[in-house]
């Protein structure tokens, strides 16, 4: 068994060595027990030929969560923002000096007629930090959730959440549906990891519901603020405009392009680790 | 003690320039401020200045004051403005220019107060008689169809007059101001010409000069 494990392994180019002193770790505790283990909370009844892959899975799949940390910017999305982009979808232009709201002062550049200008340097430091984390979060499979209620948008953020395989409620929020959700949807609701709002205030110029209810419930957001929103319970606010359709089709192919590209690197990753059964590894 | 010297040069040279221009070039040498310069650049530089010419002295490579010096920035500018728009070289250009120089060479801040501007827009949407028009900056404007408007459909170019960037009021007792998410225009009608410049912009809309 050990033999067709190193000789499985002597495939991968860079991972070789280091996969075989995981499997020789792993293997050393399965060999230890010999009926019956647990392995997340599941019960295995082990005969000598299967030798499990599941504890070696958890220690590569940790190794993968680590290596992800190693570098500040590892998807690197910094690539895939521009100032001269940002500037030419209008992302700049802020609404009129009396719907500013107290706490975007900071991140405004200026006042020009009455109109406000957004200052695009921190825009793009606050839309690299945002669009990082959401390439981490995509990267572990959590479950991210487009929020808007703007009806204007609502098709094209649907639209961008099945392109990439995530969610999108772009309807009437009810009440409870985050912190009610096991009444109202069932016992082990799973909840998304990641909210991102691309529009955080309702018709009514009221702030969106769920913003609140996400830092009730622990769940980190990403939020599109305007000159006229509140960033103040946001974990990654992002000044900018969202009124024009050029930015928020901008900010959709962004966000987008980035859990595409962390989703591909997951996948690359374990087939560098070989988890998946061992194909020509994606290099 | 400083003004002597100065005060001989003005009364040298304007005692000179009734003579003779070779005396004007003797007398020129031999002053503190020994520069070269041609005699007719110094026969202009000393009609124009008034006191202490000499403090000032114009060399052939100054940069020109006045209408010259107007006329080399505005072609300086105009020839690098041709140059980024036919060379489409964002990644050279877009790159290097700041967010500030990006902001003060926008249409939108070039063109001022919005109040009674002629813009070019494009319809992007049309409901029945209502046509909603995107002109470039961050809301678009709603605009009834003329009595003859019956070839303004979705991606016809229109003229239209600016009243209002942004429709907003600040009601009696409110904290902020209610915005309608619209701009407001007066519909001249459509652009006549086809394929002027740019006629396919995904991106801004030159304003057009003022009728």
């Amino acid at each position: 068994m050990e033999v067709r494990m190193r000789s499985l392994l002597t495939f991968q180019t860079s991972m070789a060595a280091r996969a075989l002193a995981k499997g020789l770790c792993g293997l050393r505790p399965s060999r230890a027990v010999s009926v019956g283990y647990t392995c997340a909370g599941h019960q295995y009844t082990t005969a000598a030929s299967i030798k499990p892959p599941q504890p070696q899975a958890e220690d590569v799949t940790e190794q993968l969560v680590n290596q992800s940390l190693e570098k500040p910017d590892f998807f690197r999305v910094s690539e895939l923002i521009s100032l001269k982009e940002l500037f030419d979808a209008r992302v700049h232009l802020g609404h009129k000096k009396g719907c500013r709201h107290r706490l975007m002062e900071p991140y405004l550049y200026g006042s020009r007629l009455d109109q406000d200008i957004i200052d695009l340097d921190q825009t793009v430091q606050h839309l690299q930090q945002a669009l990082n984390f959401t390439a981490h979060v995509a990267y572990r499979g959590g479950i991210i959730l487009f929020v808007s209620r703007r009806r204007q948008f609502g098709h094209l953020i649907e639209n961008t959440a099945r392109d990439c395989g995530e969610y999108a409620h772009t309807r009437y929020w009810q009440g409870g549906l985050l912190t009610n959700a096991n009444v109202q949807y069932g016992v082990g609701v799973r909840l998304p990891d990641l909210i991102i709002f691309l529009s955080t205030l309702n018709n009514v110029f009221q702030q969106h519901v769920g913003i609140r209810d996400a830092a009730k419930m622990n769940i980190p957001t990403v939020g599109l603020v305007d000159s006229n929103c509140n960033p103040s319970l946001l974990t990654y606010p992002v000044p900018g405009n969202d009124d024009t359709p050029a930015s928020m089709e901008l900010y959709c192919r962004l966000f987008k392009m980035t859990i595409n590209r962390a989703k591909d690197k997951r996948r690359q990753m374990e087939l560098l680790q070989g988890l998946s059964p061992p194909s020509t590894p994606s290099l | 003690m400083n003004t002597s010297p100065e005060v001989k040069q003005t009364v040298l040279l304007r005692w000179s320039l009734w003579n003779n221009m070779a005396a004007l070039c003797k007398v020129i040498s031999r002053t503190r401020f020994a520069v070269r310069f041609s005699p007719t650049r110094v026969l202009r530089s000393s009609f124009s200045s008034s006191e202490a010419p000499g403090s000032d002295p114009p060399a052939p490579n100054k940069p020109r004051s006045g209408f010259a010096a107007a006329f080399d920035q505005q072609s300086e500018l105009r020839r690098e403005a041709e140059s980024s728009s036919a060379g489409s070289s964002v990644s050279s250009l877009g790159k290097d220019e700041s967010f500030a120089s990006l902001l003060r060479r926008s249409p939108l801040i070039q063109m001022g107060p919005a109040k009674d501007k002629v813009v070019v827009g494009r319809i992007f949407h049309v409901v029945q008689d209502d046509l909603y028009i995107d002109f470039g900056v961050k809301f678009h404007c709603v605009c009834r169809r003329p009595d003859d408007g019956e070839r303004l459909q979705r991606g016809t170019r229109v003229r239209l007059r600016l009243q209002d960037m942004e429709l907003t009021s600040r009601f009696l007792g409110a904290s902020t101001d209610t915005t309608l998410l619209e701009a407001q225009a007066v519909l001249l009608g459509p652009v006549e010409g086809k394929g002027g410049p740019g006629a396919s912009e995904p991106g801004l809309i030159e304003p057009q000069s003022q009728d």
